[in-house]
C-alpha cells in the first residue's frame, strides 16, 4: 500500500513539473522571445484549460461522437481478433497457416490504409469503424493467441481425462487462463483504435474531436486556443480509453467478482 | 529428403494460403463478395504493373519517408535511453516519470503531428520530430524495465562484492538492458514509419503518405496500393535487419540458445 501512495506521489510531482515546464517554456516565448507566433506553438497551460472549460459543451460532444464510433470498431475489431485466436488454437496446421501472415500483418502501416480505406468504403461513419477494427485486430489476436498457448499441458490432459468437452475446455480453462493475455491486448488496442477514429475524422468528416482539431487549425491566431483545446481533449481521450479498459479488467477480475458476491457464497471456491 | 519435405510443409501450406487469396483476388471473386469494382480495389496485377512503370518516384518518396523515419527512430531512441537511465538512477521519482511516458503512447498520432508542424515548419523535421515523441516513448518503456529487471543473484553479488554505483551500471544494468533496447527499436520500426507516413497525410509535398492521399485524390488506387506495398515491404526489413542485430549482440542470452 504504502509503495503504491510513493509511486502515485512521484507521479504528481512529475506532472507537476512537466506542467510548470510547459507555463515556463509558453511564458519564455511570449515575454522574451516577443514570438508573434507563440500562441500556436506553445500557448499558456491555463489559458488552454480554460478554452476547454468554456467550450466544455461542444467539446464534450465531439468527444462522445468520436468515442462511440471508436468503441463500435474496437469491439468488432476485439471480436474478429479472438475468434481468429480461438482458431489458430484449435488445430497446429491452423495455427502453421495463419501465423506468418500475422507476423506480416504486423508489419502493415494501418493507419497509412486510412485514405485508402476510406476511398473503398466512401461513407464516414463506416470507414472510422472498418479502421479501428483493423487496428484493434491485431494486437488482440496476437496477445489472446499468446494466452491461449501458454496453458499448462498438465491442465489439458486432466480435462482430457475427466471427459470435458472441447467448449468446456474453452469455457474453464483456455479462457479464464488467457483472460489477462487478452487485456495486455485490449490494452494496447484501445488508444490505437481512438487514434484511428480521429484520423479518418481529419480526413473528411463534419462531426467529432478530429474535424474540431483540423477547422481550428484553418483559423489562425484565434483558432490557436481552440486547436490546443482539442488536441488537449484528443490526448486524454487516448489516456482515458487505457484506463476504462484497465478498470473493466479490475471489474472483472475473480478477487473483485468474489468480493462482490460474497455473501451467495460464490467466494467458497477460490 | 523427406525430412525436409515434412520441415518445410508448415511453409508450403501458409503459401499455398496467401496464393489461394491472390488468386481469388486476381479473378475479381473478392470484389464479388464485397460488391466493389476495380476502381475502388485494383487488381493484383495491376498493382504490380504500376509499381513497376514508377519505380523512380516511388523509390524517391520511400527514401524521403524513411530517412525521416530513421532520423526519429534514432533521436527519440536516445533521448528515451536518457530517459531510462536518469529514472533507473533515481527510481523514486522516475518511476512516477515512467508512468507518465506510458501516457505518451495514447496521444494520438495525429494530434501530435499537427502540434510538431507548428513547431518545426512542413519540411522533414517536423514528422522526425513525431516519431521521434513514439520512440521515445517505447525506448524509454522497455529501456527503463531492462534496467531495473536484473536477476536478484546478480543484485545480490553487487551488492556483496560491494560494488561502486558506476560499476553496478555498466556491468550489469547496461548489458541486461540490451534485448531491453532491441525490443523498443523493433516496436519503434513499425510505429515510427506510420507516424511519418500519417503526418504526411495534411501537410507535406513529399514522401510516402503525401503521395497516397495524392493519388487517391486522383483516384489512381493502384498507386496507392504500390505505396501501401512499399511501405510495408520497409517494414518487414527494417525488422529483419533488427533481428539479424539481435543475433548477433544476444549470443549470450537465453532466448537465443
Amino acid at each position: 500500500m504504502k509503495k503504491k501512495t510513493n509511486k502515485f506521489l512521484s507521479v504528481l510531482i512529475c506532472l507537476a513539473f512537466l506542467l510548470s515546464l510547459w507555463e515556463l517554456i509558453a511564458w519564455y516565448l511570449d515575454q522574451v522571445k516577443h514570438d508573434p507566433m507563440a500562441v500556436k506553438k506553445l500557448p499558456y497551460l491555463h489559458r488552454v484549460i480554460e478554452q476547454i472549460f468554456r467550450d466544455a459543451d461542444s467539446l464534450m460532444s465531439a468527444v462522445m461522437f468520436t468515442f462511440t464510433k471508436a468503441l463500435e470498431g474496437f469491439f468488432i475489431g476485439a471480436l474478429i481478433g479472438i475468434a481468429i485466436a480461438v482458431l489458430m488454437s484449435f488445430h497446429k496446421s491452423l495455427e502453421k497457416m495463419i501465423l506468418p501472415y500475422m507476423i506480416v500483418f504486423q508489419m502493415i502501416p494501418i493507419l497509412a490504409l486510412a485514405p485508402i480505406v476510406y476511398s473503398v468504403v466512401r461513407d464516414q461513419n463506416a470507414s472510422r469503424t472498418v479502421l479501428a477494427a483493423f487496428i484493434t485486430f491485431f494486437p488482440v489476436a496476437v496477445n489472446m493467441y499468446q494466452g491461449l498457448r501458454s496453458v499448462d499441458n498438465d491442465k489439458k490432459e486432466l480435462m482430457r481425462i475427466l471427459a470435458a468437452d472441447r467448449i468446456v475446455v474453452y469455457a474453464k480453462l483456455m479462457f479464464p487462463f488467457s483472460k489477462s493475455y487478452l487485456f495486455t491486448g485490449l490494452k494496447l488496442a484501445a488508444p490505437a483504435a481512438v487514434t484511428a477514429a480521429i484520423l479518418v475524422e481529419m480526413m473528411g468528416s463534419s462531426q467529432g474531436i478530429g474535424f474540431k482539431i483540423l477547422s481550428a487549425l484553418y483559423y489562425g491566431a484565434t483558432g490557436a486556443i481552440n486547436f490546443w483545446a482539442s488536441v488537449v481533449m484528443a490526448s486524454l481521450m487516448g489516456v482515458c480509453t487505457y484506463f476504462l479498459v484497465a478498470a473493466v479488467e479490475l471489474l472483472t477480475s475473480p478477487e473483485f467478482l468474489t468480493r462482490l458476491f460474497r455473501r451467495k457464497g460464490g467466494g467458497a471456491k477460490c | 529428403m523427406l525430412k525436409l519435405l515434412k520441415k518445410c510443409q508448415d511453409l508450403i501450406i501458409s503459401l499455398l494460403l496467401g496464393a489461394l487469396i491472390l488468386f481469388l483476388w486476381q479473378a475479381g471473386k473478392i470484389h464479388e463478395l464485397l460488391s466493389l469494382k476495380p476502381y475502388q480495389l485494383p487488381l493484383p496485377d495491376e498493382i504490380l504493373k504500376t509499381f513497376r512503370e514508377n519505380a523512380d518516384v516511388i523509390r524517391d518518396n520511400t527514401f524521403w519517408t524513411l530517412r525521416e523515419a530513421l532520423l526519429g527512430i534514432l533521436i527519440g531512441s536516445l533521448i528515451g535511453f536518457a530517459v531510462a537511465v536518469f529514472a533507473a538512477a533515481f527510481p523514486k521519482i522516475g518511476i512516477g516519470g515512467i508512468s507518465i511516458v506510458t501516457a505518451v503512447n495514447a496521444i494520438p498520432m495525429i494530434a501530435m503531428a499537427s502540434i510538431m508542424n507548428n513547431w518545426f515548419g512542413m519540411a522533414t523535421a517536423s514528422k522526425a520530430a513525431v516519431v521521434a515523441v513514439f520512440s521515445m516513448a517505447a525506448m524509454a518503456l522497455n529501456a527503463f524495465r531492462g534496467m531495473t529487471d536484473l536477476p536478484e543473484f546478480s543484485r545480490e553479488l553487487m551488492q556483496i562484492c560491494a560494488a561502486r554505483r558506476m560499476t553496478v551500471f555498466f556491468k550489469l544494468q547496461l548489458p541486461n538492458s540490451i534485448p531491453y533496447v532491441l525490443t523498443a527499436l523493433k516496436i519503434s520500426t513499425t510505429t515510427g514509419l506510420m507516424a511519418a507516413i500519417c503526418s504526411e497525410f495534411f501537410t507535406s509535398y513529399k514522401g510516402i503518405g503525401y503521395k497516397l492521399t495524392s493519388s487517391i485524390k486522383l483516384s489512381q488506387m493502384s498507386m496507392a496500393w504500390s505505396y501501401i506495398l512499399v511501405a510495408t515491404l520497409c517494414g518487414v526489413l527494417m525488422y529483419a535487419v533488427l533481428s539479424v542485430v539481435e543475433r548477433v549482440l544476444l549470443k549470450w542470452h537465453a532466448s537465443q540458445r
